[in-house]
């Protein structure tokens, strides 16, 4: 197995054997972030060092064949005066090691080497943090890794505060409809940076699922629908805000959205009988003093997804009548109609639209990845709605647009129980 | 003048005796095709309403078929697919019966040579199915990809894309029927060659701000590359 390959060349290298078990391990997936990856190495070693001064510490980069010096980066990397940031020293010295990972190229299979790392050192807390963090500081440890340590928490998701078109699969698909599913309102179910118990991470290793896509992007939603399905104790940590480089920008959106979307439909195979007993949601125990911070910027192409959604309703007629069946096309094919002032995505019709897409998949209606990407135009169009909505809202406003939502996918969930057979 | 009026009678009698002995065969072969082909649609009624009576659309639907013929891109419904496939077997036979009634050598032997061409038939038949599953496969993937990646025309390009692999299909199901096979080949290499010059020649110098926009896009940006953050 490909994970088993990185404990055994680790403990062949005698990586393992010098340093004889620890408490906690923080992973970095890494992959050409030799400019980012240094600022993050420096928080969490601020952090072990501020939070968890008793504990051994192990930090792991799980790399996919950097050529930019990121390991070095990784390596060389270190605190050179802990007075200046800090009051006391810490007891324990924290140790790094760089390895490579095998198998898909992908988070999931980085993940999955820190996992089998985790599992070999035995350490109680894990969290997990992205390689290309500006906005972590060393309390991000702390807020992820202390539910775990004194509250014997099993899966930490992260909260932030992201500006209100940021995280738009999240906003639209993956939240609503995990909350529903699952009836868990994790805010930030594919968040990226998580803290879980040395338990969760032996869990995640029974699973074989390393040549899916969730050993791509699918590992997120993965995580959080296996702790929540499984019945862990799951909380979220407050952690300011999310800022970070634009998540490869090689990728496509509709190849993420279907490595995405496709993880979620799949754990709705798996856990039918969890998710079909499931009304109504529950809030999760959150952690962290939460507090107003500025964020970026972000600007929208807002008539360019418009288009987009116009191009999907002439071209994809066929296949969407198929999915949705031609009462809901019909409503569609009306909404690119409406002039770009007046575009407006009914709730009641996008979520219908996802169920029906989940249903479809299910059914194996078409080839998956067909099925899944022409799934992408009917995003955009909802993305662009969305941002018309919220166009004049403040954030907090913007949330709210977002719970209306949650709650009409909540209501509208017998569609899917009714029809999934 | 009696030879002469015997030399007009004679081709007439030989013709008349060459009906009369031809025309039972004649009137044979229409009513085993009118017969046939009542047969033959009472039957497509009968199977028609028999697998409806069963549910069989129901079942294909339950056993994943209906799926299946959803991927191979057939929209038809599985009952009526069955019962057109039999239909149409039916009325082949009856046509075959038909013809071999007429008792003529040539068309006997237009039957055997038929019934020793049926390889053929099924080849260029499966080579026609198999054209015919790519050609959705791809259509639908390709009028996906240019939709998702916001290029006009999607549906057109799709559809070009589509007759370029009938053609294709078809040309190779002709070649493997031996129907004219040297003007096949060379009518479908000058009809491509062509159209892909023609598309050269067009992207390459009528469309090269267009070839210029689209590569920058793809190499420096990615095509969904925008300011939002999806994930």
């Amino acid at each position: 197995m490909a994970g088993d390959s990185v404990v055994q060349a680790m403990e062949s290298s005698g990586q393992l054997e010098a340093i004889k078990g620890a408490d906690i391990l923080v992973g970095i997936p890494s992959f050409n972030n030799a400019r980012t990856i240094g600022h993050v190495v420096r928080a969490l070693q601020a952090g072990l060092a501020k939070y968890f001064p008793e504990q051994k510490a192990v930090i792991v980069d799980s790399d996919g064949g950097s050529t930019d010096g990121t390991t070095d980066v990784v390596r060389d990397t270190v605190i050179d005066d802990y007075q200046a940031i800090l009051l006391q020293h810490r007891t324990e010295p924290v140790h790094k090691m760089a390895i490579p990972y095998h198998g898909v190229p992908g988070k999931g299979s980085a993940f999955r080497a820190i996992f089998e790392v985790a599992q070999s050192l035995g350490v109680t807390a894990c969290a997990v943090v992205d390689s290309d963090l500006r906005s972590i500081t060393p309390e991000w440890i702390e807020l992820l890794l202390k539910p775990v340590l004194a509250q014997g928490v099993d899966y930490v998701a992260p909260l932030y505060h992201r500006h209100k078109y940021d995280g738009t699969i999240t906003n639209s698909i993956v939240y609503p409809l995990t909350r529903a599913l699952y009836g868990l309102r994790v805010r930030q179910p594919i968040g990226g940076d998580f803290g879980f118990s040395g338990r969760m991470a032996g869990h995640f290793l029974t699973k074989d699922v390393w040549n899916t896509d969730i050993a791509r992007y699918g590992i997120d939603i993965w995580m959080t629908t296996e702790a929540i399905a499984n019945g862990f104790k799951v909380a979220q940590a407050f952690l300011g805000a999310k800022l970070h480089d634009a998540k490869d920008p090689g990728a496509d959106l509709s190849a993420m959205l279907f490595q995405v979307v496709g993880s979620t439909f799949g754990l709705m195979e798996t856990y039918h009988d969890v998710w079909r007993a499931v009304q109504g949601s529950q809030p999760v125990p959150t952690y962290g003093f939460q507090y107003a911070v500025g964020l970026e910027h972000v600007r929208v192409n807002f008539e360019r997804m418009v288009e987009r959604f116009r191009e999907g309703v002439r071209g994809l007629k066929e296949i969407w009548t198929a999915v949705l069946g031609a009462g809901d096309f019909g409503e569609v094919e009306r909404l690119a109609l409406l002039p770009a002032g007046e575009f407006r995505f009914p709730l009641r019709l996008w979520t219908t639209i996802v169920f029906d897409y989940a249903l479809a998949y299910h059914n194996k209606t078409l080839p998956q990845e067909l099925l899944l990407k022409s799934l992408t135009p009917l995003y955009l169009g909802k993305t662009a709605s969305f941002v018309l909505e919220v166009g004049e809202m403040d954030q907090a406003g913007a949330e709210g647009e977002i719970e209306k939502l949650c709650l009409e996918f909540e209501r509208n969930k017998e569609h899917l129980i009714h029809n999934w057979k | 003048m009696k030879d002469f009026i015997a030399l007009l009678s004679e081709p007439l009698r030989e013709v008349s005796a060459h009906f009369a002995r031809f025309f039972p065969n004649v009137l044979a072969m229409l009513i085993i095709i009118a017969a046939g082909i009542v047969a033959a649609f009472i039957i497509r009624r009968a199977l028609l309403k028999l697998l409806e009576a069963i549910r069989f659309n129901s079942w294909s639907d339950r056993k994943g078929l209906t799926a299946s013929m959803r991927k191979w891109n057939l929209w038809t419904d599985p009952a009526g697919a069955v019962v057109s496939f039999i239909y149409w077997i039916l009325l082949i036979m009856v046509f075959m019966a038909g013809f071999s009634a007429l008792k003529i050598p040539a068309i006997d032997n237009l039957v055997a040579q038929f019934v020793l061409y049926i390889p053929r038939i099924v080849s260029a038949v499966l080579i026609l199915a198999l054209g015919y599953i790519v050609t959705g496969f791809v259509g639908w993937a390709v009028v996906i990809s240019a939709v998702n990646r916001g290029y006009h025309f999607a549906r057109l390009f799709a559809d070009a894309v589509r007759i370029f692999l009938i053609v294709l299909f078809i040309a190779m199901a002709l070649e493997q029927l031996q129907v004219a096979p040297g003007i096949v080949v060379a009518a479908f290499t000058i009809i491509f060659g062509g159209v892909v010059l023609a598309l050269a020649i067009a992207f390459g110098v009528g469309g090269i701000d267009a070839a210029k926009r689209i590569i920058e896009r793809e190499t420096k940006n990615g095509s969904d590359k925008g300011d939002v953050e999806h994930i």
